[in-house]
């Protein structure tokens, strides 16, 4: 491999490299700290993959015709067949509304895509907007000297957590750790420190299924466990 | 473009007809798009064809029942189907591993280890930050890394030539980086 070719790190991380040529990368990496950072960059973004099961990928109804769908759809029916009194409050649909009629006409025309579709990208508001329900906590640690400043925004039935971190050192691993009152605790992601992120501050964001009135605290921490700062909610 | 909608006249048709089939389009559409992807993945999971039905039924009733969930706007919608499937066969194994009669049953269970809920959102992210790489991008990822291909058999496969199957994946790993950096930068402008 050529000084610097990045390009070949891509294929490298995600492991399609011929032997020959992991042998080359290899080389240039155990003299290039700037590609090992770089490296590691990408290696994080594998493992993000990982969450995803390759099954995502298929398109399209099962194959062997549609019993199954028939059968679904007889489900759905024989409900609303009756005296609407007689519905479980559960089996009604929450809100039988526009959102419903929306979501089918968006994955009608969005029949020819590939890997989903975000329905509320053109039909909600954007999910990314201060969502009413926040709490906002900020926050020192006097031994670390890190200081965080972290929302926890409500979502349907989970929250979705968001940290703005300074005094992390370039290279940190870091893990966002959330602890429900009840005391159990939810790893929501992990993040490499930037340079850049090390002078300006790191942001993070990641979601954990727990309602944000059971969320009791947010830890940052290294990856090897050592504690950075916590946000009491 | 691929990714415009083909024709907005069928979003309107739609919206604007709120008839009493409107659940039954809400099912066969989601069947139509993710049945295969929902199917296979039940199947894998369970290891039985009929169970994997079964959780593919209850997973679209879900749909239609938790309709405002599905365009919260939080995720994918394949994302958010594959996890509620996830969900049910995790279930299913527990409910069973507590009735010790059925303790041939467990054993044809792939083992269920600890608890998946914490990747759960997680599952949802990454597809939405799949679904806005471009789809040469996404492609390529789906050939090297989900598919385990090779370069060569992916250049093959994309009628490309390797170098460019190298370049591509290089700078679809700096694409979906830089989404997941873009909803963390997004989500702190307040
Ligand atoms: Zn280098």
């Amino acid at each position: 491999m050529s000084e610097h070719d990045r390009t070949q790190l891509g294929a490298y991380a995600l492991g399609a490299l011929e032997p020959a040529e992991v042998a080359a990368v290899d080389e240039h990496l155990a003299t290039c700290a700037e590609c090992r950072a770089e490296l590691a960059e990408l290696t994080e973004m594998k493992e993000l993959l990982g969450e995803v099961p390759p099954e995502a990928f298929l398109e399209g109804p099962p194959e062997g015709g549609d019993l199954l769908l028939q059968r679904t759809l007889r489900e759905v029916r024989e409900p609303q067949a009756q005296e609407p009194q007689l519905l479980e409050p559960q089996t009604k649909p929450k809100r039988r509304s526009r959102w419903l009629l929306i979501a089918a006409a968006v994955v009608v025309v969005a029949g020819a895509l590939g890997g989903g579709v975000v329905l509320g990208r053109s039909t909600a508001p954007d999910s990314n907007e201060p969502v009413a329900g926040s709490k906002q906590v900020t926050t020192s640690d006097t031994t670390t000297g890190a200081t965080m400043a972290a929302t926890v925004e409500p979502r349907a039935g989970w929250s979705w957590v968001r940290v703005q971190v300074s005094g992390l050192k370039a290279g940190d691993q870091c893990e966002m750790v959330v602890t429900d009152k009840s005391g159990r605790t939810w790893v929501a992601g992990s993040w490499l420190v930037s340079d850049k992120a090390a002078k300006n501050g790191s942001t993070f964001g990641g979601g954990v299924l727990t309602p944000i009135d059971q969320v009791r605290s947010v830890e940052i921490r290294t990856v090897q466990g050592k504690h950075v700062v916590t946000a009491t909610i | 473009m691929v990714w415009a909608p083909a024709d907005p006249g069928i979003v309107r048709s739609v919206a604007d007809n709120p008839g009493p089939h409107d659940t039954e389009i809400l099912i066969r559409a989601l069947y139509a798009e993710h049945g295969r992807s929902l199917l296979a993945y039940a199947t894998r999971l369970t290891g039985d064809r009929a169970a994997a039905e079964d959780v593919v039924q209850e997973t679209l009733l879900r749909a239609w029942k938790h309709a405002d969930d599905l365009t919260s706007g939080s995720g994918s919608v394949r994302g958010w189907l594959l996890t509620v499937a996830r969900n049910l066969v995790t279930d299913r194994a527990r409910a069973r591993a507590v009735r010790p009669t059925e303790v041939a049953d467990v054993v044809d269970t792939p083992p269920v280890t600890g608890d998946h809920s914490e990747s759960v959102v997680n599952t949802m992210v990454v597809m939405d930050a799949l679904d806005k790489v471009s789809p040469e991008h996404r492609e390529v990822l789906v050939q090297l890394y989900y598919r385990g291909r090779s370069v060569a058999e992916a250049a093959k496969e994309l009628g490309v030539p390797p170098g460019t199957v190298k370049s591509r994946s290089y700078y679809a790993l700096r694409a979906l980086r830089a989404v997941m950096a873009e909803k963390a930068t997004e989500v702190s402008h307040e």
